[in-house]
């Protein structure tokens, strides 16, 4: 009786010690964010070359990404009526034509509450070629960010550090981002309540 | 890790795998001789000549080593038996990459929860991307629909279908973290997971035999199991296919996210990164100070999922 005692003991000591060294073979191996401290110098993603350019337009950024440059996407070949002054002429116009020419199909919902923003508070008065901030300056439909950031500055600066927004097809190779535009349309920015593409099956508890 | 705890350690997996070696490769000699014997009595007979090529490929699959201990040159081997098995079975002309991770590369994952509307998106594009079996609905991507306040997505509703977002909810994602502590490779036995050098904790469908150890051993529930063969139809198949990721899988094995080996390891976004249409996915290089994933473990106010628990995953939430 005594021996099996002592023998039940001595499998204890060892389940212990094993269990106890394992631990310690778990704490040793640097973690994480010991690797990210250690990496301070810059990757060189360009070096990937199956990161190739895109089949979409962009064009280079007017603003700077952690002190270098980045490019967005173009915005103006989907503008399906650009060039805007086309039609914005001094020449007059039928009333009945009226419909056709007027952007009766564009619903604002942009502003807080029930203050709509008007559409000149973006669009250039003058020349409806371009946009133009609060300031007057005229700014390109291709750099409409510049426009977008006077108010939302934080989703701005969030968006250059890329926490908000996204990069289009690849992490790797030069910095391609969407622009305000390709994801928000900018007379009804906020995203629309839909059915979700799919659903999952109830998990097993 | 450091790296000569690494050489270690891999040294001491090839020990452990080659002891077996011997009999390994006896038994490998053994097989070759047998099929070729049968080879010549098949074709004496009845069975076509594409069946005998059908027979002789599973042979040799048979009796391949494990995916860390091949060479170079075994590694383009089996790719190309797989390959070409595929187009016997079942006609379809597949690429399988066998791509080796890139240097001073670590993957990362950020998931914005103020940010994400629950339209599933992500989900859809995973499935198509990495063939998963359409018959039993697998997923790797779950996403909880949460009260907010809370953190725990065990307390969410993870098989929401209705009009979303809803007020007052929030939508939490989970997959596989690719933890550099994990236990999954822990408990598996026959050394059939383990993480590569870029972090992406990979499975080698061969290898596994589907004890589910590993499913039980981790916290996230990030891994799937086959429990039947999986059926993708041949017009939906993702033909651009990795080794370790969305190759096809039989039945009996787990399998999981995989970061999209496949598309990572060619400069390209996991299909969920690229498919989230409200950008509530960062995805980039932790190891370059530049990359978009550090932006946002600097700058904003990050946790990750039970890591009390000391599993080191590499998949952070944040909020705007």
């Amino acid at each position: 009786m005594k021996k099996i005692f002592l023998s039940s003991g001595l499998l204890f000591l060892v389940l212990g010690t094993v269990l106890l060294s394992s631990q310690a073979v778990m704490a040793s191996g640097s973690s994480v964010m010991d690797r990210i401290h250690a990496a301070d110098k810059p990757f060189d993603s360009m070096g990937i070359e199956t990161a190739y350019h895109l089949p979409v337009k962009t064009v280079l950024a007017q603003e700077s990404y952690q002190g270098g440059t980045f490019r967005v996407l173009a915005r103006k070949d989907f503008i399906t009526r650009f060039r805007c002054s086309v039609c914005h002429t001094d020449k007059k116009v039928l009333v009945s034509d009226g419909i056709l020419f007027t952007h009766g199909d564009i619903v604002i919902n942009h502003g807080r509450g029930n203050e709509r923003l008007a559409c000149i508070e973006c669009h250039d008065e003058k020349n409806r070629d371009f946009l133009s901030d609060a300031e007057g300056k005229q700014i390109d439909f291709d750099h409409s960010y510049q426009l977008c950031g006077q108010c939302h500055f934080r989703q701005k600066r969030d968006w250059l550090g890329g926490a908000h927004g996204k990069r289009e097809a690849y992490w790797a190779g030069e910095r391609v981002v969407r622009n305000c535009t390709s994801c928000h349309s900018p007379h009804s920015p906020a995203f629309e309540t839909k059915m979700p593409a799919t659903y999952s099956l109830p998990l097993d508890k | 890790m450091n790296s000569s705890g690494k050489k270690e350690d891999e040294m001491k997996i090839t020990d452990i795998l080659e002891k077996k070696s011997t009999r390994r490769s006896f038994m490998k000699n053994l097989s070759i001789a047998a099929a070729a014997g049968s080879a010549g009595l098949v074709t004496g007979g009845c069975v076509s000549l594409g069946k005998t090529e059908e027979m002789g490929l599973k042979w040799e699959e048979y009796f391949k080593k494990n995916y860390r201990l091949m060479t170079q040159e075994e590694k383009d081997e089996t790719v190309a038996r797989l390959v070409r098995l595929a187009k016997i079975k079942n006609d379809a002309d597949i690429q399988i990459s066998n791509q080796e991770p890139r240097e001073n590369v670590l993957y990362g994952y950020a998931f914005n929860i103020s940010r994400c509307k629950g339209y599933m998106d992500c989900v859809e594009a995973c499935v198509k991307e990495n063939n998963l079996d359409r018959k039993s609905k697998t997923q790797y991507i779950r996403l909880f629909e949460m009260d907010s306040g809370q953190l725990d997505p065990t307390s969410g509703d993870g098989k929401y279908f209705h009009e979303v977002p809803v007020e007052g909810k929030f939508y939490m994602g989970v997959q596989c973290f690719h933890c550099e502590n994990a236990p999954c490779i822990k408990a598996c036995p026959t050394k059939a997971t383990w993480r590569e050098p870029d972090g992406i904790v990979v499975i080698d469908y061969d290898w596994c035999i589907g004890c589910r150890y590993c499913l039980a051993a981790c916290p996230y529930w990030g891994r799937r199991f086959n429990w039947g063969e999986p059926e993708v139809p041949k017009e939906e198949m993702n033909t651009k296919q990795h080794y370790l990721g969305n190759r096809m899988r039989m039945k009996g094995v787990m399998e999981k996210c995989t970061f999209c080996v496949q598309r990572t390891r060619q400069g390209k976004l996991p299909a969920c990164a690229e498919a989230c249409p409200t950008g509530s996915r960062v995805f980039g290089n932790l190891l370059d100070p530049n990359s978009e994933i550090r932006y946002v473990l600097k700058n904003k106010r990050v946790f990750r999922f039970k890591e009390e628990l000391g599993t080191d995953p590499k998949f952070w939430y944040f909020i705007d």
